[in-house]
């Protein structure tokens, strides 16, 4: 069925048929774009650790946009050109996703039972990147999978159906994860994390955040320098009454808001400074600096 | 014969049994009378002094009274008077003779100054007070006695009152009746004619109501009764016998609070106050009081005319309760609170301090405090102004608070204009200025110049002041640069503060002095301070010296650009030195034309290059005063830029790093001696030691590098301590090891007063501490003691324990089929029926995420011995026989000696040393802790065992420590435990309340027998758990503990155990239903 609707309508695809066809802006802070290219190349599984909103996802989508780039366009025998394309399976892990969710599982059917693979499965079948979003939440039984898939083997073995799938050439697994959380239990084994390389994500500098925010938000780089200044300075407050900085993303909120000509200290309240949090002090607060910043 | 000689003669006869003075008094009053009375009026005169003597044993005495008297009767005294006078006498002679001999001996002074016609009403008002005994037929003379001296000083119908409320006070008390007669002459004297009556009334109400603070009415309350302006005090008087008639033990206590209420506030006030007071009257007479007691504390706090509103609001409260409305005007609710906040203007530190707190760490990113200026100064560390705000690096101090303005909005803004221009000193690094570091524009010229010799610099900053012979005239001209630098970087980097930023200059320009009546070089550098504050315009500068003004100008201009740095600053400051220094401080000549000046761009118009001016030695020097000149004044302050003292600063971070550096033992800079302190002292212009403290100049010295040191050292210890910062003790603790003395912290805790239905605001003060250690072995004791019942406890909590994962069957998706569904599913698919498509299971993790606080009453009741029941009836058992109750009582002894008997906290702990092993099985997070204290200032809070911290020997030795202490105010320690528990992520979080009574404290409740208002606030707090999703529980061993839980925790759980023996095997038993 989901073949069917994939042929159908263009904006339905199988997960492992998406791919990033329109660059996504991204940034680039220091090299981690060689970075990710290199492990890419080298087949070492990445870890991107950082806050929310960080840019991790984009970063992820931005790279399998650069990754699936022809080094030489081909033309096919249709004469079209062809590109080739990295396809990107994301999954966001939460806390009743199980091995299985991951794998695939029988559905039923008319005639019984019939084999569904999961989005791993399809990953390493056709060989995508596989991009498991705050690993941390999902289930400890998703290790049996990760591990002998991060190794030399590259390995899938499907339990159910007791066979093991060899990852196909593209495959790679991408992992994120956010120390900010702090909690023990929420905390990456280190037989897991030991076998991924690492790539920190911070929150870019106030001039790079700034060209972010013009870019996505559309605002004037003037609103954008301010909401990179606002952003630094509440995240200041990290720790203190706040679990998290504010991300580029709620500041590009805040600039679209602004852009569309919402007032600026207005579109501020409502982006930033009550969506991070409940504190009426912190609040207010932070709310200071905001009316401190802009006018 | 003349008509007295005959009557003398007619009745010496009758009179001459009595003793000798008699007739001689009977004598002398007839001839005084003579010329007065006519011979029937003598007769008559004469007969009922005759007739006084035979009315009773001693009523002759009255006779020679009623005869001294008619000598000295008034002369205005009418024949009717005196024949009332007569007539009165022999009643009264007839009920008591002293009486009448009290009344006769005072009657013609009396008389005299009342007036003679009062006769009648004056033996009236005495004859009130007379009961027919003793005591009262004293008080009645007593009356009569004094007769002269109070119609001395008041009228009849004053003394009528007076009478009055000597007559009810008699009834309670003839001593103190007696003591408020003697001192009611003297009493009433002090008071205004108008005054007394009303005086007298209140009396009579608190005679009735009180009648026990009457002395103390008497005594003060005319002194009291002054201070309210005069017109009033009638209205004042009456609102507080309001009181007094509601039966109120305390209406002195709220009339003399209101008195001095009032004598607070200006006498034109008072008629406002007494009016909206009146208003309340019928509603509340003791609300009516409380306003008034309060408006001095509430008019700190809004304006005059914001009184009507506030007032306004409360009434409506009143109106719908009495409880509440009383509570409002007591100022002891929050609503109150609220409105008075609302109303008020007024911004105060304490309110919003934690928000700028936050404000300040958000825009320089360090952890920095926010504190008033008055605890600066009381540091003794070189601030000494009180009122203007000021940084020393890691805290900024802001005024108390800020009244300036009409609107709060505005105040705020100052005070954040102050914020943030302190913050932005720390942000723009106003103190990190270092010697060989060059400016981004201007490099560094400094070390061309030549320091002077034999001077050492402790800082960088201190060195650079060096180099100039006149330090006062540089630090000047660095702050004003300075604070230019960090205020045009500020408008730079805030675009929004931009506003009030321009309106607190443009205020402060207005304030300025005229520049024209200063001296030159004084008025050079008010010109810079005018430039500093963005208004050129307002410089103004005489024609012909335009050119260094204008240069001056230009270099200030310097510092606004982003890139400078304090270095720059300093480079700028250089500069305008050697140009100040070269400008004669004198004053210009009246006729000399002062115009206003353009900044010329910096190279331009032949200014120096710096070193120019060459000193002897190669190396150039700065500039000293020249002669003649006038003494050289500072400008005036500038307000919102507060107190800059970078200078010290400096050396308060080299202070602390030498203190941190000595404690981590890493290789320190070389320390700072006590010389080298001094010498600085003595060289900054930044700290003026004479006004620090008067008096020998190396005491002060002393003391103020004792107060540095300290507080150099001790800011190391509190930044490595994240506490609470109302830790008020701070010891210097070795890490792992018990400190010697608690380190006690306070929070604050609403209670409620169900009468209001409201909350008291930060009512209790709730401190924790941790329980010292006791004995080693009484955890082990204990569980040898009970070691079967801990085995038994242990296994069933291990039961418990929860299987990670359970098979959850039946799911519309999972993680694969349950095959008994599936085949169902295929069966009624090929049946043709719809089958649910729930065939799936999934394994389900189950966490079992507990926190418990346990909360164990350590209130006196609890050291009761749990067999004195028992005991009764051991009584019964020696029978009266005292050889029988000796060796029982022996034999008591020998057992209480070998073991003491049991109390019902020896239980409480056994039984939480058996339930801490069981949940040390299960692994739930808990927290142990006790509670007691007296009144509410004073609620302890000891920590046995805290959520974080793990089960270890000391723990255990602290179990031993639980001991019966005070009272038991149950609200806040609930509170605080709900706090604590708040901070634990558990899923389900428990408090549990083991209590052996009803909660009791000094001031929990209206009096010591009242219930209610304790029961109340512990259930509102239980409420309060509830409403945080937290699970209260309470368990008691009071056998009377139904009734008052039963209201206390309605809908919550509650248990009474009856057998207080069972407790320790109840408890965990308790507690395993509670969490299964």
């Amino acid at each position: 069925m989901v073949e069917t609707a994939t042929r159908n309508d263009p904006n339905i695809y199988a997960v492992e048929e998406y791919s990033v066809q329109v660059e996504p802006y991204y940034l680039p802070i220091a090299d981690e774009v060689a970075l990710f290219e290199t492990a890419y190349k080298e087949r070492i599984p990445v870890l991107l650790k950082g806050p929310t909103g960080a840019g991790k996802t984009r970063f992820v989508e931005y790279m399998a946009y650069r990754l699936g780039r022809p080094i030489t366009k081909v033309s096919d025998r249709t004469g079209e050109s062809a590109e080739h394309r990295m396809p990107l399976i994301t999954v966001a892990c939460h806390e009743d996703l199980t091995a299985s969710d991951l794998v695939g599982r029988y559905l039923l059917d008319i005639n019984g039972t019939r084999w569904v693979d999961g989005p791993l499965t399809r990953a390493v079948k056709v060989g995508a990147i596989c991009y498991l979003d705050e690993v941390v939440e999902a289930r400890k039984d998703t290790t049996v999978l990760i591990h002998p898939l991060t190794d030399y083997r590259r390995l899938l073995p499907i339990e159910k159906l007791g066979q093991v799938v060899e990852a196909t050439d593209g495959f790679l697994l991408v992992i994120s994860y956010n120390p900010g959380y702090q909690s023990a239990l929420k905390d990456l084994k280190h037989s897991t994390r030991q076998r991924f390389i690492a790539i920190e994500f911070g929150y870019p500098p106030r001039d790079q955040e700034a060209k972010i925010i013009v870019h996505e938000a559309g605002c004037s780089l003037e609103q954008a320098t301010d909401l990179a200044k606002l952003g630094e300075k509440v995240r200041n407050l990290r720790e203190h009454g706040l679990g998290e900085g504010v991300s580029t993303r709620l500041l590009v909120y805040a600039g679209r808001l602004m852009a569309s000509g919402i007032a600026p200290r207005r579109a501020c309240q409502v982006a930033i400074t009550w969506a991070l949090t409940d504190d009426v002090e912190v609040q207010r607060s932070i709310e200071e600096v905001v009316t401190s910043i802009f006018e | 014969m003349s008509i007295v000689g005959d009557l003398i003669a007619r009745n010496h006869e009758r009179l001459s049994g009595f003793p000798a003075p008699l007739l001689q008094h009977y004598e002398a009053g007839l001839r005084a009378l003579q010329p007065r009375l006519t011979a029937s009026q003598l007769q008559i005169w004469s007969e009922t002094g005759v007739e006084l003597t035979s009315l009773s044993l001693r009523s002759w005495e009255a006779a020679v009274e009623y005869f001294k008297a008619g000598a000295q009767l008034p002369e205005t005294m009418t024949w009717d008077a005196i024949e009332n006078l007569g007539r009165e006498s022999v009643t009264m002679a007839g009920e008591s003779a002293p009486l009448a001999v009290s009344f006769l001996r005072s009657a013609p002074a009396a008389l005299k100054a009342v007036g003679p016609s009062h006769v009648r009403q004056w033996a009236d008002l005495g004859r009130r007070l007379y009961k027919g005994n003793w005591k009262s037929s004293s008080l009645a003379a007593q009356f009569y006695d004094l007769g002269p001296a109070l119609f001395e000083v008041m009228r009849m119908s004053q003394a009528a009152r007076l009478v009055l409320f000597i007559d009810e006070l008699s009834r309670h008390s003839y001593e103190l009746a007696s003591a408020c007669m003697a001192s009611a002459p003297a009493v009433m004297k002090k008071l205004d004619e108008d005054d007394r009556l009303p005086f007298l009334g209140f009396a009579v109400e608190l005679a009735q109501s009180s009648w026990a603070d009457s002395r103390l009415y008497f005594e003060r309350g005319a002194a009291l009764l002054q201070k309210v302006h005069a017109p009033l005090r009638e209205r004042f008087v009456l609102l507080s016998a309001q009181v007094a008639r509601g039966h109120n033990r305390s209406a002195f206590q709220y009339f003399e609070e209101a008195a001095e209420a009032l004598a607070e506030l200006e006498p034109d006030e008072h008629n406002q106050v007494i009016e909206l007071a009146e208003q309340l009257a019928p509603y509340s007479p003791f609300a009516a009081m409380d306003f008034v007691t309060s408006v001095p504390r509430v008019l700190t706090r809004i304006r005059v005319d914001e009184l009507e509103p506030w007032h306004a609001a409360g009434l409506k409260i009143l109106m719908a309760s009495h409880d509440g409305g009383e509570a409002y005007f007591r100022l002891q609710s929050t609503r109150g609170e609220d409105i008075l906040d609302t109303l008020s203007a007024r911004v105060e530190l304490s309110k919003v301090g934690e928000i700028l707190r936050l404000y300040c760490k958000a825009l320089t990113g360090k952890n920095l405090s926010v504190q008033t200026t008055g605890s600066l100064a009381e540091k003794g560390i070189g601030w000494v102004d009180e009122h203007r705000s000021s940084t020393e690096g890691t805290t900024i101090f802001l005024p108390e608070l800020m009244e300036k303005y009409a609107e709060k909005d505005e105040n705020f803004a100052s005070m954040k204009v102050f914020a943030t221009h302190q913050a932005a000193h720390i942000e723009f690094g106003s103190f990190e200025f270092a010697w060989d570091r060059p400016g981004n524009l201007l490099g560094n010229s400094r070390e061309s110049y030549a320091l002077p010799a034999g001077v050492s610099a402790t800082t960088d900053m201190e060195r650079f002041f060096d180099l100039f012979p006149d330090r006062q005239l540089a630090s000047d001209l660095y702050t004003i640069v300075e604070d230019s630098r960090i205020d045009g970087a500020i408008k730079r980097e805030y675009g929004g503060i931009r506003r009030p930023l321009g309106r607190m200059q443009a205020a402060e320009l207005v304030n300025r002095p005229d520049v024209r009546q200063m001296p030159l070089r004084q008025a050079f550098v008010e010109n810079l301070v005018r430039a500093s504050l963005d208004s050129l315009d307002s410089v103004r500068w005489p024609k012909e010296r335009a050119e260094t003004m204008g240069q001056a100008l230009g270099l200030l201009r310097e510092v606004g650009v982003p890139q400078a740095i304090v270095e720059d600053a300093a480079e700028v400051t250089m500069r305008l030195y050697q140009l100040a220094i070269a400008i004669p401080n004198v004053f210009e000549n009246a006729d000399i034309d002062w115009d206003s000046v353009e900044p010329m761009e910096p190279g331009q118009g032949g200014q120096m290059a710096p070193g120019e001016q060459g000193g002897e030695g190669g190396s150039p020097q700065m500039g000293d005063v020249g002669e003649g000149d006038q003494e050289y004044q500072s400008p005036q302050e500038v307000d919102f830029r507060g107190d800059f003292k970078p200078e010290l600063v400096q050396l308060l971070m080299k202070l602390k790093q030498d203190a941190q550096g000595g404690d981590a033992g890493q290789m320190s800079p070389v320390p700072l001696t006590p010389e080298q302190l001094a010498e600085l002292l003595e060289k900054s212009v930044e700290i003026n030691l004479d006004s620090l403290m008067e008096g020998d100049l190396d005491a002060s010295t002393g003391m103020f590098m004792s107060n540095l040191m300290k507080e150099a050292g001790q800011q190391t210890k509190d930044q490595s301590q994240k506490g609470d910062p109302t830790t008020d003790s701070s010891t210097g603790e070795e890490p792992g090891e018990e400190p010697l003395m608690p380190i006690v912290t306070v929070y604050y805790y609403d209670e409620w007063d169900f009468r209001a239905q409201d909350y008291k605001p930060r009512w209790c003060a709730v401190k924790e501490s941790k329980l010292e250690q006791g004995e080693e072995g009484f955890y082990e004791n204990a569980l040898r003691e009970h070691a079967g019942l801990v085995a038994q406890t242990r296994k069933q909590f291990e039961l418990m324990k929860p299987e990670m994962f359970r098979k959850i069957k039946k799911l519309p998706d999972g993680e694969d089929f349950d095959l008994d569904a599936a085949i169902e599913w295929m069966i009624e698919r090929r049946a043709g029926a719809n089958p649910s498509d729930k065939i799936y299971w999934r394994r389900n993790k189950i966490d079992r995420d507990v926190a418990v606080a346990f909360l164990i009453d350590m209130s006196a009741s609890t050291d009761e011995e749990i067999n004195k029941r028992e005991k009764k009836y051991d009584d019964d058992d020696y029978d009266d026989d005292p050889r029988k109750y000796l060796s029982w009582w022996v034999s008591k002894r020998r057992q209480e000696l070998t073991s003491p008997p049991k109390r019902i906290i020896d239980l409480e702990k056994e039984s939480t040393v058996l339930l801490m092993t069981a949940l040390e099985t299960i692994g739930d997070q808990y927290g142990i802790y006790g509670f007691s204290g007296y009144g509410r200032d004073n609620v302890e809070f000891f920590v046995i065992k805290d959520f974080d911290e793990h089960l270890d020997q000391p723990i255990k030795n602290r179990l031993d420590k639980i001991t019966p202490i005070r009272s038991t105010r149950m609200g806040p320690a609930i509170r605080h435990a709900t706090h604590k528990l708040q901070l634990t992520d558990a899923k389900v979080k428990i408090l549990f309340l083991l209590s052996d009574g009803r909660p009791q404290d000094h001031g929990y409740g209206r009096d010591r027998t009242e219930k209610e208002y304790a029961i109340h606030d512990t259930k509102q707090a239980l409420n309060e758990a509830k409403r945080e999703g937290i699970t209260p529980f309470a368990l008691t061993v009071d056998r009377a503990g139904h009734d008052y839980l039963k209201t206390m925790c309605e809908d919550m759980g509650y248990e009474v155990v009856a057998d207080i023996e069972s407790l320790p095997s109840r408890l965990p038993t308790l507690y395993r239903r509670l969490t299964e």
